[in-house]
């Protein structure tokens, strides 16, 4: 494979570069670069020379076709286009970013709630809360003297 | 492959920096426009199609990351593919497939004055991959293995399509096949 020759070690006979040639012209800086050095070597030799004459003659008419440059409108054009772009991905971060604090804020609701349902002891039954003037004592209620007598 | 020239610029786009938009279009619209204008040979198509390509080029440049391909071979290859849709819709092909050979008609005499235009001619004359193996290599200036990179295709098929290319284009333009 052509992108696979190393500098160092590339060797160019008269067939491969007339095929360079052929592909490439006679630019020898649009040429692979590992073949550009035994190329400008090889181009010193009178077949070398011939070659890329022959190739030249096409390059010396390919490089009459010109492109106009862009218009300033047209520039203009790109670059408003890019400018409203920018003006909305900036407004739909703000859109996301308020959605996002929205929703950080009620995670944080519900992570609250969920902590507090955790940590805080289950209320008491009704029917603990009947027998609440219990004490650590015994029962200290009205019936437990009742029951003394 | 070393480092992109295009990266910084295109991070400073994705951040949404303005002057960042201004540098990446003095850059790159000529390259584009200029490849557009010679795939097609139409300049308000091409105008089209460059600015198609930078819609694209705003879109992707907040997620761009550098893989195989630089920057501007991947601009390469959108543009190339804006492109091949226009030729396809233009000559109404019933499938995907563009031809692969060169029209060896003659060019018309009417252009024998200017040279620019028989060049534009003649490139539209050869099959569309070839003329885009051109149009990289020697117009674009990318090297034989990006240019096979933006086509996808290996360096000898490539040069393959070069060297048919530009056999087509010396008869159309000079009158024999290079085989003098």
């Amino acid at each position: 494979m052509a992108e696979n020759r190393k500098t160092t070690d590339v060797q160019l006979d008269a067939k491969r570069f007339a095929a360079l040639a052929d592909a490439y012209g006679s630019a020898l800086h649009r040429w692979p670069r590992a073949e550009q050095a035994a190329a400008t070597l090889f181009a010193e030799s009178e077949e070398g020379r011939a070659i890329l004459q022959r190739a030249d003659r096409l390059d010396a008419i390919l490089d009459r076709h010109h492109v106009e440059a862009p218009s300033r409108a047209l520039h203009d054009k790109i670059v408003a286009n890019a400018t409203t772009r920018i003006r909305q991905g900036r407004h739909r971060r703000l859109w996301w970013l308020g959605f996002g604090l929205a929703g950080v804020g009620l995670a944080g609701a519900v992570a609250g709630l969920a902590l507090v349902t955790v940590v805080t002891p289950d209320a008491p039954s009704d029917h603990y809360v009947m027998d609440a003037n219990a004490t650590s004592f015994g029962d200290a209620g009205p019936d437990a003297d009742t029951e003394d007598l | 492959m070393g480092a992109d020239p295009d990266e910084e610029l295109v991070r400073r786009i994705g951040a949404g920096d303005a002057a960042a938009v201004q540098a990446m279009v003095a850059r790159k619209l000529p390259r584009v426009l200029s490849l557009a204008t010679r795939m097609l040979g139409d300049a308000a198509e091409a105008e089209d199609v460059a600015q198609e390509t930078f819609v694209r080029i705003w879109r992707h440049a907040s997620g761009w990351r550098q893989g195989r391909a630089r920057f501007d071979t991947w601009i390469h290859r959108v543009a190339l593919n804006l492109c091949y849709d226009r030729l396809r819709r233009r000559r109404e092909w019933t499938t995907d497939e563009l031809p692969e050979v060169a029209d060896e008609r003659p060019l018309p005499d009417a252009l024998a004055g200017d040279e620019g235009q028989r060049v534009q001619q003649a490139l539209l004359r050869i099959a569309p991959r070839q003329r885009e193996a051109i149009v990289l290599v020697y117009y674009q200036e990318l090297s034989n293995i990006e240019a096979a990179g933006a086509m996808q295709i290996s360096v000898d098929a490539l040069e393959s399509l070069l060297a048919r290319g530009r056999r087509y284009l010396q008869a159309l333009l000079i009158g024999d096949d290079g085989d003098d």
